[in-house]
């Protein structure tokens, strides 16, 4: 709780419902997401987000779905450094964790803008640069296609019982957001600790990581990923949201007009200041052990290499196109100054990231695919 | 969000309370039992343990941090000073307003107050010395105390790991 040095802001929640009755199944004590007016939550609508989360015939060519860059075992993320769209074309950046995605009060890796998970289905499903799921242009076809399913003939009128026809892609988003407001990680061994009243939780080694990521004298860890959720921002039911922090960790300090290997520049595509170059969201560690490689474009593989990474201050590459001395990088966050740790302690503080591992949530069926 | 409340109990000895255990046991418990030092510019330096601020008078606060309500229980800061001997209040006046405490954590962190902005009796301020959340001893990376300053809009000062307040008296 102290040392926070996040830019908090209050942003508006004017247009965030309550979520009424439905059962989140959320542990104490932590708030229920907050939902959007015109978007209200339901087990229908649930159910038909999870039946097309994982449909492929999503894709323009049936190979992809939403779970194939977000696959429930690896806290729906891939495992791939840079995901892998429908037609083969590589994303220039890394599938980011579902895992607490409705508590994220802004989406992605760098747009300051895009708060909506209704909105942002849209930009894998029909964008184009790069094509993901690739359905532009697709749209009647798929739509006609689940309209004959026996499953989306049932689901969508339950889901949508006031609209005629239901099947739109307005509401295929509308469905995918309610799925996605459910892939929801708070059980970890951690969470166990933390709140739940169980000491023996975790092992020794993840306690005394714990004290190392939480300590502003240490590592200073937090001062990015803090809060429950690890990530330094959250929405909630009834809450004011934190706004996300953008922040240059010193990855690159390419020589030239960017210190960042293009088109990956973070937060200055989106507002063009030179500021920005290289200001990416903090991710949720929920789960981290198991979302390798890391970083927005998968160029660290392991949380060890990630270790040495910010224990230097900043990543040192000494040969090829993106050699630079990413410690020097001038829109660097001022708490990426380094650290020491000794080997035991390096040891700890993984620990401590793996005790963040929800294995519940990795296999809890209500996220899995339902036709399996 | 939050909620201040004050009131006095558990005035049995600690003697009595360690009556039942083996003198020397007792002893070697409270060796190792975490504790903070109150030192510096005090006329009674001492040590405190959370079964000392049990004999204190003890306040919670309830807050609202991240959607997540806790309540902190434990001892506020200016009666730690008082049982330290320092003079608060009234009597607080002439140099020894120079003066600040100094909260110092196990791992190095620091805040600094001054000893006036500590007094309910100069401000409306609240700064709490918990050794309790939810009815539990505080534990993991919050140490066995920690600060806790309801009015505070940021976190920061809210001393984790708490092990020393140290008094200095600028103007002497």
């Amino acid at each position: 709780m102290r040392r926070i040095a996040l830019l908090v802001f209050v942003a508006s929640t004017g247009l965030l419902a309550q979520s009424g009755s439905f059962d989140w199944r959320i542990p104490r004590p932590f708030p229920r997401p907050a939902v959007p007016a015109d978007n209200p939550m339901s087990a229908s609508k649930v159910a038909l987000g999870r039946y097309l989360f994982y449909d492929k015939r999503m894709s323009s060519n049936g190979k992809e779905s939403c779970a194939s860059c977000h696959r429930q075992e690896l806290a729906f993320t891939d495992g791939r450094a840079r995901a892998e769209g429908t037609m083969g074309e590589l994303h220039p950046r890394s599938s980011m964790s579902l895992a607490n995605i409705a508590y994220s009060p802004l989406l992605t890796w760098a747009n300051p803008s895009l708060s909506s998970l209704e909105e942002q289905a849209m930009i894998p499903i029909s964008g184009t640069e790069p094509i993901e799921l690739g359905l532009k242009g697709h749209e009647d076809r798929f739509l006609a296609d689940i309209g004959r399913d026996a499953v989306y003939r049932r689901l969508f009128p339950e889901a949508f019982p006031r609209e005629t026809p239901p099947y739109t892609m307005g509401n295929v988003t509308k469905a995918l957001a309610a799925f996605e407001r459910t892939i929801i990680s708070l059980n970890s061994p951690y969470d166990r600790y933390r709140y739940g009243n169980d000491p023996d939780a975790i092992s020794d080694a993840a306690k005394r990581g714990e004290l190392l990521f939480f300590s502003g004298e240490r590592t200073a860890c937090f001062q990015c990923h803090g809060n429950w959720n690890f990530n330094g921002s959250l929405r909630y039911e009834g809450g004011d949201s934190t706004k996300a922090p953008f922040l240059n960790t010193g990855l690159y300090n390419l020589r030239g007009e960017f210190s960042y290997p293009a088109p990956n520049t973070g937060l200055y595509q989106y507002t063009h200041r030179r500021e920005d170059i290289g200001k990416f969201r903090a991710p949720t560690l929920r789960n981290i052990a198991v979302t390798a490689p890391y970083m927005h474009d998968g160029s660290i593989s392991s949380l060890a290499e990630v270790i040495d990474h910010y224990a230097a201050g900043g990543r040192t590459i000494t040969s090829g196109p993106s050699a630079g001395i990413g410690h020097d990088n001038p829109n660097k966050e001022s708490n990426v100054q380094g650290f020491k740790l000794t080997d035991a302690e390096r040891k700890d503080l993984i620990a401590f990231l793996e005790s963040l591992t929800d294995s519940e949530f990795l296999h809890n069926p209500m996220l899995s695919d339902p036709r399996k | 969000m939050m909620w201040i409340h004050t009131w006095n109990r558990f005035v049995v000895p600690a003697a009595v309370m360690l009556s039942f255990a083996p003198m020397a046991r007792a002893q070697t418990a409270l060796q190792s039992a975490p504790s903070i030092a109150v030192t510096g510019a005090v006329p009674q330096p001492l040590t405190l343990t959370a079964a000392d601020m049990a004999n204190m008078t003890r306040t919670s606060v309830t807050m609202k941090n991240n959607g997540i309500e806790t309540v902190y229980e434990g001892v506020l800061l200016s009666d730690v000073l008082k049982k330290a001997g320092m003079k608060l209040g009234e009597a607080l006046r002439g140099p020894t307003l120079a003066s600040y405490v100094l909260a110092s954590a196990s791992d190095g962190y620091q805040v600094l107050f001054s000893v006036g902005e500590l007094d309910p009796e100069m401000t409306d301020g609240q700064f709490l010395v918990a050794d309790k959340a939810n009815g539990k001893p505080l534990f993991g990376e919050t140490g066995a105390f920690r600060l806790v300053i309801p009015k505070d809009k940021r976190g920061a000062r809210s001393v984790r790991l708490l092990t020393k307040l140290e008094v200095v008296q600028l103007r002497k």
